[in-house]
């Protein structure tokens, strides 16, 4: 599936947009039977429809109603599946890793935050101050984004490597620091993981943070330079709080996304050194796809569910204590 | 009434003209297959993806040769590596190919479930199957005593060594370390004088970490399993398992002779070995052909030696081997084309004069190894003859596996833990990553934990 | 010359900052012009380290003999190129193969999701069906659901396919309509499609054209810049996309770039394999380097369209 972060829908913009042209006289008053609405256009409308109807029917209504059935069967796909209530939950729930997988995914998503949210805001705000060039900045941030993620792992695994002629052990020898292990060591495994997801994601959130600054009324920061506001106030006071909406939204959509890291802990470190690597995506892997003897497609699913679950409620919980912030 | 008589007639004609040609073809390596036998498609694992174009082109040689004596069959090549990860996606999919490899550690469990074809009758049919070591077939029985697979090889583990790199380090190449406390000193020296990994130990997190310190465990005299069956129980937390991580321990970070990387995988490993980047590691006893076919070692730098084994009667090597299964989706004609072809292309040359020369030609002739050291999977006075066929074409370096070859024979074979075998395997990997990357790991602490992860996978059966 | 847009207020002299933030009168101030400035040239040597950085040592290494690379990884050509690392790569691990695969997939992928959202969107935004708000509401909530986390139950869709049997591993349609269920392009093509002037629609149906031919005559050709920018999206996401095609593709023969990668790094030397790696990231990076503004157009558009 693609790596786009998920989008979460602005609520606000559910409500549908009114009907720009008056109903033809008549419409409401006529017999609904097939004729008539094959005549009104019902037909062409539907097959209009079609595509998108058995498109997200197949393949994404039907697996999450699936989805939540697996939780509650035992299926290995040879033979016919069966019930077995909250079995699966309860496996996973007493699973060793469990608890690894959820710490260590809180603590990528956590030092993923504190490298990849303060950032790109900086560096957005300098970019958007550029007077000459400002396409190159914007570019050279965004490079690293086009860049397959599987290619940029494999590059920066092999820049972590631990010995002395490791490229970035070279480079930390230039200013006279030792080797270091790197992902060969259980507490420098994760940092090292952070460091090359946001390497790989930050461009992406800048480019936004660009957009949004543009929409920053010019007037505001006269308004605020006329009171006297020098650099920093002006920041304070007018660029975040008119930023506000996308600071939030995107904070929200990093936490998502970031609690879903798959493909870091599989190429680098498949999950350890001594699971030190291990994330929640990565169990439910491991679950469904990890035994040679056979999956448990029924623990994936219940996992897979408990995820789906933190996650949406967590979204509520953030939306409703930001509703006050993000709107005006 | 006539035309049941003469249906009845032309299917028993039938029958007598499959018979003889599956006896035919069993019993003598070139015989013309009778015309009417209906043309069968198989296909069949060849070489691990990547493999050198020489490799691959000797195996398409060999297929050539089977579908001339064949010409019902026809036969597809795959390639193909069993891994612990794609295995059963690949199997719930269907997309393994007709003849496959299991490791011994999955067989018996796959043919229980009913994931496997019923081999029994072709296998039956064999003229050698009463040839098979017994130890060694039994892998390929499932708990109803049918077969479910048939052997094609048997290794043992044993420890690779860089010659070159001995000699560099000022270490006799032909004496290798017969003792752990050796190893270690060698390792010392070795990365000391070269730079290089002095002892590289598998760490990655796909079972071979674990795989190779139950083969540490074993040379000491422990065992990861005891009991079978139900009844199985773990008991890593045994004092040698700890003397074994002791040892890894004291190499990693006091003698610091194990080099830079501790995530080596089974291909890896053999990848940094022959790139000369490692002096000595253990994994199985086969792995030379890999360093051939993958990565064009330079043959004078390969030594093989067995493992050190402590002085208690449980020492012992642990053994391992390879299984040939067939899809259980086979319509019964291509179950038959696929022990036809099992037996012509693993078997036949360790039973028949002609077949072992002719295979061994073929091989040799596209530079391909002939003649790694193997664990016999027939009974010993087959296995001599078959060393006396292939003999004049032999192009390992045998001489520089002498020290394998001789001690192997008197060494003590141990099959791999017996319930859960891939699981388990799988739980003692964060043990052997745990003391490999951090200092102040406590060996016996980590193996008591990962005890209570064991049993549980082997109460679950997986 | 700037990729974004930027609002001049009238009467705005240009030499001013667009933002505004930093103001032609700050600018002139030492304390500013010299420390704003110097803070700027930091970030673009930053940016350029950074950022250009790897991409340029993969680029070097590629070309680089294996033992080079191994020893002094930050040398420059100690002992001359090798220019064999890409023929290798070419003809030894078979690029070529996994490239075209990664094109097909990407091609594919581009149709089906392109006819999805723009047939759909259509039909949402100008034919308005009575059930529209259930379905526009039925496609929002999979925003809700994180994509990874239907894995388990779609390949097992894929593997026993419920009403027509067969298995679909190791084909392509496995990836190109999976992928095609994604509410995010509806959404966009949705919001362009309602802000199209509805006067023009009125105009071509008094005209007598049907819903095929607003289709295609008007809605389609209006809304060129969005279909480019859905279009980079598709694009570079599928040649991105490493977890779907892995489960799905177990033939080595069929597998695009990012999956074969990893699975050939054991067997294959070091400097072929780097020499892989660039050839796998060249076409979305010339492709980023032809279609910058609409890449960082459209990316802050999707930004906003968050928000």
């Amino acid at each position: 599936m693609s790596t786009i972060n998920p989008t979460k829908p602005n609520l606000e913009l559910m409500e549908p947009v009114l009907p720009t042209r008056a109903l033809p006289a008549g419409r409401g008053r006529a017999r609904r039977t097939p004729l008539t609405w094959i005549r009104h256009g019902g037909l062409s409308t539907l097959l209009f429809l079609l595509p998108l109807l058995l498109i997200f029917g197949a393949f994404s209504w039907y697996p999450i109603v699936r989805l939540v059935l697996m939780a509650f069967q035992h299926t290995n796909l040879v033979q016919p599946a069966t019930w077995v209530g909250f079995q699966n939950f309860s496996e996973v729930v007493h699973d060793p890793l469990f608890p690894i997988a959820v710490k260590n995914t809180a603590e990528f998503a956590g030092l993923a935050l504190v490298f990849g949210y303060p950032v790109p805001l900086a560096v957005a705000v300098l970019i958007s101050e550029v007077r000459k060039r400002r396409g190159l900045y914007s570019a050279l941030a965004y490079l690293p984004v086009v860049v397959p993620p599987v290619v940029a792992v494999l590059l920066w695994k092999f820049f972590y490597d631990g010995g002395p002629s490791g490229v970035f052990n070279t480079m930390l020898h230039w200013v006279g620091i030792g080797p270091q292990p790197w992902i060969q060591s259980e507490s420098q495994a994760m940092p090292s993981l952070v460091l090359e997801s946001t390497w790989a994601n930050a461009g992406g959130t800048v480019i936004i943070y660009l957009a949004a600054l543009t929409g920053v009324n010019a007037e505001l920061y006269e308004a605020a330079a006329v009171d006297g506001a020098g650099l920093w106030k002006k920041i304070a006071n007018v660029t975040l709080p008119q930023m506000r909406t996308i600071l939030l939204v995107t904070l929200i959509l990093q936490l998502i996304g970031t609690a879903q890291v798959f493909l870091e802990p599989y190429l680098f470190t498949s999950g350890g050194p001594d699971n030190a690597t291990i994330t929640v995506l990565l169990l439910i892997y491991n679950y469904a796809f990890g035994n040679s003897l056979g999956p448990s497609y029924g623990e994936a699913a219940a996992l897979s569910l408990m995820l789906v679950a933190f996650l949406a409620v967590f979204s509520l919980i953030y939306l409703r204590a930001t509703r006050s912030w993000s709107t005006g | 009434m006539r035309f049941k008589t003469r249906a009845r007639t032309s299917i028993r004609m039938g029958g007598v003209v499959a018979a003889a040609t599956l006896v035919a073809v069993a019993t003598s390596s070139v015989s013309p297959a009778a015309a009417s036998v209906p043309v069968v498609k198989i296909s069949v694992a060849s070489l691990i993806p990547g493999s050198t174009a020489a490799a691959t082109a000797a195996f398409n040689a060999q297929i050539k040769l089977f579908e001339q004596e064949n010409p019902g069959i026809v036969v597809t090549p795959s390639t193909y590596q069993w891994l612990g990860s794609t295995f059963a996606a690949k199997l719930a999919a269907g997309t393994l190919p007709t003849m496959f490899t299991v490791p011994f550690t999955d067989g018996r469990a796959l043919g229980d479930n009913g994931q496997l074809a019923d081999l029994t009758p072709y296998a039956d049919a064999l003229p050698y199957f009463n040839r098979f070591n017994p130890a060694v077939i039994a892998e390929g029985i499932d708990a109803k005593g049918k077969v479910i697979a048939i052997p094609e090889a048997s290794y043992a583990q044993a420890l690779s060594y860089n010659r070159q790199l001995f000699t560099e380090a000022g270490l006799n190449p032909n004496d290798p370390p017969t003792t752990w406390a050796q190893i270690e000193s060698d390792a010392k020296q070795i990365s000391d004088k070269t730079g290089t990994a002095g002892y590289a130990e598998m760490g990655a997190n796909d079972n071979t970490a674990g795989w190779i310190l139950t083969t540490l465990d074993y040379a000491l005299g422990g065992r990861m399993e005891s009991g079978i069956g139900s009844k199985a129980k773990a008991t890593f937390d045994n004092p040698q398992a700890v003397q074994a991580l002791d040892l890894l321990k004291t190499m990693r970070w006091t003698d610091n002779s194990m080099g830079s990387d501790f995530d080596w995988g089974w291909s890896d490993i053999n990848q940094a070995f022959s790139a000369g980047q490692v002096g000595m590691f253990i994994s199985g006893s086969d792995v030379y052909t890999n360093m051939v076919q993958s990565y064009n070692i330079k043959p004078s730098i390969y030594g093989l030696a067995p493992i050190p084994l402590a002085n208690n009667k449980n020492a012992g090597v642990l053994g391992g081997g390879t299984l040939c299964a067939v899809s259980p989706s086979a319509s019964p004609a291509q179950v038959a084309a696929a022990v036809k072809w099992i037996d012509f292309y693993y078997l036949q040359k360790y039973v028949n004069r002609n077949a072992a020369i002719a295979w061994a030609k073929t091989e040799a002739a596209s530079k391909q190894p002939v003649g790694t050291p193997e664990v016999p999977i027939f009974n010993q006075t087959q296995e001599n003859l078959y060393n006396s066929w292939i003999k004049p074409y032999i192009n390992v370096p045998l001489k520089q596996m002498a020290p394998f070859t001789t001690a192997i024979f008197k060494d003590q074979i141990i099959p791999e833990p017996e319930s859960a075998t891939q699981a388990v395997y799988g739980d003692l990997d964060s043990v052997v990553e745990a003391v490999l990357t951090e200092q102040n790991a406590n060996p016996s602490s980590l193996l008591s934990a990962a005890n209570s992860v064991g049993q549980h996978s082997i109460q679950s059966g997986s | 010359m700037s990729a974004l847009q930027f609002r001049r207020e009238p009467g705005q002299r240009s030499e001013e900052t667009p933002q505004g933030l930093v103001s032609f009168t700050d600018w002139k101030r030492p304390s500013v012009k010299y420390g704003l400035g110097t803070a700027q040239v930091a970030l673009l040597v930053l940016l350029v380290i950074v950022g250009l950085g790897p991409i340029l040592w993969l680029a070097k290494a590629a070309i680089t003999p294996t033992q080079d690379t191994l020893i002094h990884p930050m040398g420059v050509f100690p002992h001359g190129t090798a220019w064999s690392n890409v023929s290798d790569a070419w003809s030894q691990v078979d690029i070529g193969l996994y490239l075209w695969n990664t094109i097909a997939i990407a091609l594919g992928s581009w149709v089906a999701q392109i006819i999805v959202a723009t047939t759909g969107a259509y039909a949402l935004s100008v034919l308005r069906p009575k059930w529209g708000n259930l379905i526009m509401g039925a496609l929002l909530t999979t925003l809700f659901v994180p994509t990874v986390v239907l894995l388990v139950p779609l390949y097992i869709e894929i593997v026993h396919p419920p009403l027509i049997g067969g298995t679909y591993v190791d084909s392509y349609w496995a990836i190109w309509l999976p992928e095609a269920a994604s509410a995010f392009n509806v959404v966009l093509m949705k919001r362009f499609f309602d802000n199209l002037p509805r006067e023009i629609f009125e105009a071509a149906r008094i005209d007598g054209a049907g819903k095929l031919r607003l289709f295609t005559s008007i809605v389609l050709p209006m809304s060129k810049p969005i279909l480019g920018v859905v279009s980079i999206f598709i694009v570079l996401a599928s040649w991105k996309d490493f977890l779907w095609p892995l489960l799905v593709l177990t033939d080595a023969s069929l597998q695009p770039l990012s999956v074969r990668l990893p699975a050939i790094q054991g067997q294959t030397e070091l400097g072929v394999f780097l020499a892989a790696m660039l050839v796998a990231c060249l076409v979305p990076i010339i492709g980023f380097l032809i279609l910058q503004r609409r890449v960082l157009r459209g990316t802050g558009l999707s930004g906003a369209l968050k928000g």
